[in-house]
């Protein structure tokens, strides 16, 4: 854009001076600034015919602070060129043999709405994709690793799946996506799978997740399977799957939310094949203790796999066993099983596994009925353990005795860093004891004891002792880095 | 970030510095300059930015820490505890579910229970009523009348519908407490939805709050900064403002100082001339007549210069003379040396000369003597081999004349024999000489060695024993005689005893299974050769030594008594017989070593047994030889020459007398025989025919032939 002015009047002055609308705009001006100016771009004669008409003298200033402005009233060659690989860009492509300046302005200038058997594999420019996205869906790119193109296609095969019925739609419409998305696919993410049986109407109308599926009068067959899709994802790591149906409101059937057999033994299989898989979340399909053992089996000596999601299920300590077992035959950091039935046989079970386990970093137990007994073998546990930083045990009947033990823990332990024991009976006695553990500990930040019946001197205290912590773990994470740092992000980052 | 954005902001940020000139004024030249300020400051703000935003705001933070640092510190705190409860505040909501979740589960569980119980109950109240009714029909079955039977039949039906009606009531129950649920149910939805909401507005008002009270705080902490920025302006522009005071009040103070000095200076430079001139005078009549002196003395300096050029010349010259000389003198030692090198040269290569020479002549002597040397080891072969030859042939002649001589002697004793037995008749006795029983050359005997000699006398001792009476061995003929075989024999067998020391094991071990006398000897031998005795004499010194050692060591009378009788024994060997009982009491067996050393410290002399034997080989005793062969010579005694003289003329005379017999012995016999041939003639005669034919024969004429007969009989 810069060689347009070259031959212009005093350059020298246009551009700082559009600099200087870039800096008194946010920082972050500067990196979005070409956008809202282009279409202006593309008819510059117009724009400055417009304004001239209105006022000659206001112009010449205007003109001196508009870096786009041109004398020339009819647009270079090369302008309407651009121009014109714009416009046939679907039927003739032409990216790669321009210039890149050129090829900057002709991806400014194309319409997102081009199929995209044309784009998917020629366009790299992040703004072009973002343009893409933000013309379907509220964005928020930093779930997507900061990629627009990789938001795109995941967002975009999400909606394809969670709009799929067995039966109803064509497989092709998915697999057909297969090579355009195989490179930028990281994450498939979906929280509904339909139902073959669910009637056409609620989503062939509706772009939004609220399909408001009606009547269901059969009996449900199986979902989507995805095998053929993630074997061909290459870069596939992350895979968060409900099978259940969203906002279905008053038209509840348990049959919505069946999570069959050959689904499972299905998705088993495709996991197991899919060695790049790095996070894997199954939640609210109700997965019982035999379904939990299938997926866990397939999931043993898992090269990659990393964190384990199975909350809001109906696994007991069988499943949990199963789960246990897992802890030491791969390398899980993550393991979650909130609001599930797991009782104290599991949870000694998962104490057992966890005493010499060196990976699992969070382990998330909410909502369970683990009892004293469990909590007292965890804590056992976690005196040997080295590892575990967070650990989640809100809703679990806990009592006193597993508070004595956890102050032991506590005085003990130098890893953990959140604990999490709201909502259980912990007691007066027991909040005392708990206090005292922390008086020796110097590495807890977090401590949630809310709702457990705990004095509130005790937890005052408590968070008190919190706070010192954090403060030291503040400092001790000052120390190393430059001293100036903190201090100007403290205030900027929550600002911006 | 749409297009009035930035219009806004600038307008905002242009609005602010009203003061300086504006980009938006008319005036086309303040324009220009509002232009220009502005690219400055931009300009200036990135160079900061660029150069040390960190330093500087480094530098801030550690001058004023007071205000700024406390009002971040503050701030910071305040926003983490804003962030911290406004995080336990949304959170508490999820907990607040949970912990309905969690009674809802109790409750849940609790009425499950009930109804479980309750439904049992049920059953079994249920089931009692139907066994009652099947109980009962088996009754109805056995009823009659029919009027009972319509009776039992209507109890029966009462008591069905009565379960039934309770299974209904039951089943409404359940459907009732579904109904209940499904309300329940749409009530929790509202609740959740409710709590959703809650949730938003909480989250919504949290983010509000965050990002206000940031805001907030941003502000309070700019404004901060802003203030101490004031204030250290102000305080800078204070401090700048009194430095510039100081320094005019400096100034103006420096300026009157300057010039009261540039006054005194002037003063000073008008004395200092006028006194400079004054000065100046008089150094200058001074110089002058300084000059005049110095001409006159360079006047005389020029005289003397020329006396001395002139000196100086004639000094020259002679040095120059002196020069040459030396030149010349030069030269020639220059030839002298030259000449005395190539002498150098040449004995140089002459004395290399004669060093190759010598060392030539020096070879070719070298192989001389070693050609002579051999040759002379050829000769002394070669007479080694005459020396042989000749003894051989010494000894031939040798024997060859004693054997002639021994034949004469024999024959010159035969004839003695018979003229001693046929003539003189006396008996006759071969005499008895050394020498006639030496054969070949007289030679020294050799030398026994100890060994031998040991030998000799265990033997002999040995023989002793068995025979009593023995004569002197011959061997014993040469020894020394103050020693006896016996002493001897007991000084070595003792020695042979104590000093077993001297012997090898080997050599023991070898012996074990040999005769007691050859063990003796074996032993014998090597403690001699351990104590280093040879010879003959040597053993005999040994023996003589430790029969004196006793004899020494002994009591005095005892030695006395000894002696004599020692000396003694050795003229009769049969009388040894009783010495032999005093002999074991040579010495005591533990002096033995004692003595044995002593002995060796004495045998120590210096032997050399090359030299004598070479010797005895090339001399032999030739003094004996003559001696000898006049022995033999003289084997007739000069009396018996003298006896057989006188023989000689008497058997001479009596031979003459014998041949004149016999001369008359033939003359008879000659006779005799002509007797008897006459004799026999006339027989012949007789006997003749003629005779018987004669008438008278001539036998009886006479009678002589038998008184011849008679004749030649007697």
């Amino acid at each position: 854009m810069q060689d347009n002015l070259t031959p212009q009047l005093m350059p020298a002055f246009s551009r700082p001076s559009d600099t200087a609308q870039d800096q008194s705009t946010t920082g972050k001006a500067t990196s979005t600034a070409p956008q809202p100016v282009n279409p202006t771009v593309l008819i510059p004669p117009i724009k400055s015919k417009g304004l001239n008409a209105s006022n000659v003298r206001r112009m010449r200033r205007i003109i001196a602070e508009d870096a786009e402005w041109s004398l020339a009233i009819v647009p270079l060659l090369s302008e309407l060129c651009i121009q014109h690989i714009v416009k046939n860009f679907q039927n003739n492509p032409v990216l790669k043999q321009l210039l890149p300046e050129h090829q900057q302005k002709v991806l400014d200038h194309l319409s997102p709405d081009l199929p995209l058997t044309v784009t998917a594999n020629l366009i790299e420019d992040e703004n072009y994709w973002r343009r893409c996205c933000a013309q379907r869906w509220v964005c928020h790119v930093a779930r997507h690793g900061g990629s627009w193109k990789r938001m795109f296609f995941e967002r975009h095969l999400e909606n394809l799946l969670k709009q799929f019925i067995p039966g109803t739609t064509d497989p092709t419409v998915i697999l057909d996506l297969l090579p355009l998305c195989k490179n930028y696919v990281r994450r498939i993410q979906v929280d509904q799978f339909l139902h073959p049986s669910v009637s056409a109407p609620p989503r062939d109308g509706d772009q939004s997740d609220s399909g408001s599926e009606g009547e269901m009068e059969e009996y449900s067959t199986d979902h989507y399977q995805l095998r053929d899709l993630v074997a061909g994802l290459k870069h596939l790591e992350e895979l968060d799957l409900v099978y259940g149906v969203k906002d279905c409101g008053m038209n509840f059937e348990w049959n919505l939310f069946l999570f069959t057999y050959h689904d499972c033994h299905s998705l088993a299989a495709t996991i197991k094949a899919c060695h790049t898989l790095k996070v894997f979340r199954l939640t609210r399909s109700r997965v019982d203790d035999d379904k939990a053992r299938i997926l866990i089996r397939s999931l043993l000596d898992h090269p990659a796999l990393e964190e384990l999601d199975l909350s809001h299920n109906l696994i007991g300590d069988r499943g949990v066993r199963a789960a246990a077992k897992l802890l030491s035959h791969s390398r899980l950091r993550v393991l979650n099983l909130a609001n599930n039935q797991v009782r104290a046989p599991g949870a000694q079970s998962l104490a057992h596994a966890l005493a010499h386990n060196t990976n699992l970093v969070t382990l998330n137990l909410r909502l369970n009925c683990i009892e004293d007994e469990g909590g007292q073998a965890l804590a056992h546990a976690l005196q040997t353990n080295k590892c575990l930083t967070t650990l989640h045990l809100g809703g679990n009947e806990l009592s006193e005795p597993t508070a004595t033990l956890l102050s032991q823990v506590l005085s003990v332990n130098t890893v953990l860093t959140s604990i999490n024991l709201s909502c259980n009976h912990i007691g007066l006695d027991g909040g005392k004891q708990l206090l005292e553990g922390m008086s020796d500990n110097k590495t807890l930040l977090e401590f949630d004891l809310r709702l457990s019946d705990v004095a509130q001197e005790s937890e005052y205290l408590i968070g008190q002792a919190l706070q010192a912590n954090r403060e030291a773990a503040r400092q001790r994470a000052l120390n190393p880095s430059h001293f100036m740092s903190p201090t100007t992000n403290g205030p900027e980052n929550p600002a911006g | 970030m749409n297009p009035p954005g930035p219009l806004e902001k600038e307008d905002e940020h242009l609005s602010t510095p009203i003061l300086g000139p504006s980009v938006h004024s008319d005036n086309p030249q303040e324009r220009i300059q509002a232009r220009r300020l502005r690219i400055a400051a931009r300009l200036e703000a990135r160079r900061r930015e660029a150069l040390g935003e960190c330093l500087d705001g480094k530098k801030e933070s550690e001058e004023d820490q007071s205000k700024s640092y406390k009002q971040k510190e503050e701030s910071r705190l305040k926003l983490a505890k804003l962030l911290l409860c406004g995080t336990e505040l949304v959170t508490n909501i999820q907990v607040a579910t949970d912990i309905r979740e969690i009674q809802r589960r109790v409750e849940e569980e609790e009425i499950k229970r009930q109804r479980l119980e309750k439904l049992e109950n049920e059953v079994k109240t249920s089931q009692d009523k139907f066994d009652e009714i099947t109980a009962k029909w088996e009754e109805g079955k056995q009823k009659k009348i029919a009027q009972d039977l319509w009776d039992m039949l209507n109890t029966q039906q009462l008591h069905c519908a009565g379960l039934i009606e309770d299974k209904n009531k039951l089943i409404s129950e359940l459907q009732q407490e579904l109904k209940t649920k499904d309300d329940q149910y749409v009530k929790d939805l509202k609740k959740q939805a409710d709590d959703i909401c809650l949730l938003l507005e909480r989250m919504e008002e949290q983010v509000k709050n965050v990002m206000k009270t940031f805001r907030q705080e941003l502000s309070h902490i700019e404004k901060a900064y802003e203030v101490e920025r004031q204030e250290l302006l102000s305080s800078n522009k204070k401090k700048w403002e009194r430095a510039l005071q100081a320094h005019n009040t400096k100034e103006l103070e420096y300026l009157v100082n300057r010039i009261k000095k540039v006054e005194e200076y002037e003063k000073q430079l008008s004395k200092q001339r006028i006194w400079d001139c004054e000065e100046y005078n008089t150094i200058k009549i001074k110089l002058e007549q300084d000059v005049q002196i110095l001409e006159q003395q360079l006047q005389q300096m020029k005289a003397t210069y020329q006396l001395n050029q002139e000196k100086l010349e004639y000094n020259f010259q002679v040095l120059k003379k002196r020069d040459e000389e030396s030149t010349v003198i030069k030269s020639q030692q220059k030839r002298k040396i030259n000449r005395l090198h190539d002498i150098l040269n040449n004995l140089r290569s002459r004395y290399t000369k004669q060093i190759k020479q010598f060392q030539e002549e020096n070879q070719s002597l070298t192989l001389d003597y070693k050609r002579l040397v051999m040759q002379f080891k050829e000769l002394q072969r070669a007479m080694r081999h005459f020396a042989l030859i000749d003894e051989e042939k010494f000894r031939e002649i040798w024997l060859m004349n004693e054997e002639e001589a021994k034949d004469l002697i024999g024959r010159a004793f035969d004839v003695d024999r018979i003229i001693h037995t046929h003539h003189l008749g006396l008996p006759w006795t071969a005499p008895d000489f050394w020498f006639l029983k030496n054969i070949g050359p007289i030679s020294q005997q050799p030398r026994k060695s100890a060994t031998e000699i040991v030998e000799e006398v265990l033997m002999q001792t040995e023989e002793e024993g068995s025979e009593e009476t023995m004569s002197e061995p011959e061997s014993y003929l040469d020894l020394p005689k103050q020693v006896s075989a016996k002493t001897t024999r007991k000084v070595l067998m003792l020695l042979c005893d104590e000093s077993g020391f001297l012997i090898e094991s080997k050599l023991l071990s070898l012996l074990l299974p040999l005769e007691k006398s050859e063990c003796y000897l074996l032993r014998l031998d090597a403690i001699f050769s351990a104590l280093g005795i040879e010879s003959e004499d040597d053993l005999y010194k040994l023996v003589n030594f430790f029969v004196k050692y006793r004899a020494h060591h002994l009591p005095s009378g005892q030695s006395v008594e000894k002696l004599p009788v020692e000396a003694g024994k050795k003229k009769n060997l049969s009388e040894g017989k009783q010495e032999v009982q005093s002999s074991p009491r040579l010495i005591h067996p533990n002096d033995v070593l004692k003595a044995l050393e002593a002995f060796v410290m004495g045998l120590n002399k210096p032997r050399d047994p090359r030299t004598p034997l070479k010797k005895r080989k090339e001399v032999r005793d030739d003094s004996k030889d003559s001696e000898y062969w006049k022995a033999l010579t003289m084997v007739i005694p000069p009396a018996k020459q003298n006896l057989w003289d006188a023989l000689y003329t008497a058997l001479e005379k009596y031979h003459l007398i014998l041949t004149e017999r016999a001369k008359l012995l033939l003359e008879n016999d000659s006779l005799e025989q002509q007797n008897t041939e006459l004799q026999m003639l006339l027989q012949q005669y007789l006997d003749s025919k003629i005779n018987s034919e004669l008438q008278v024969p001539p036998t009886q004429v006479f009678r002589v032939p038998t008184k011849e007969g008679s004749a030649s009989k007697g």
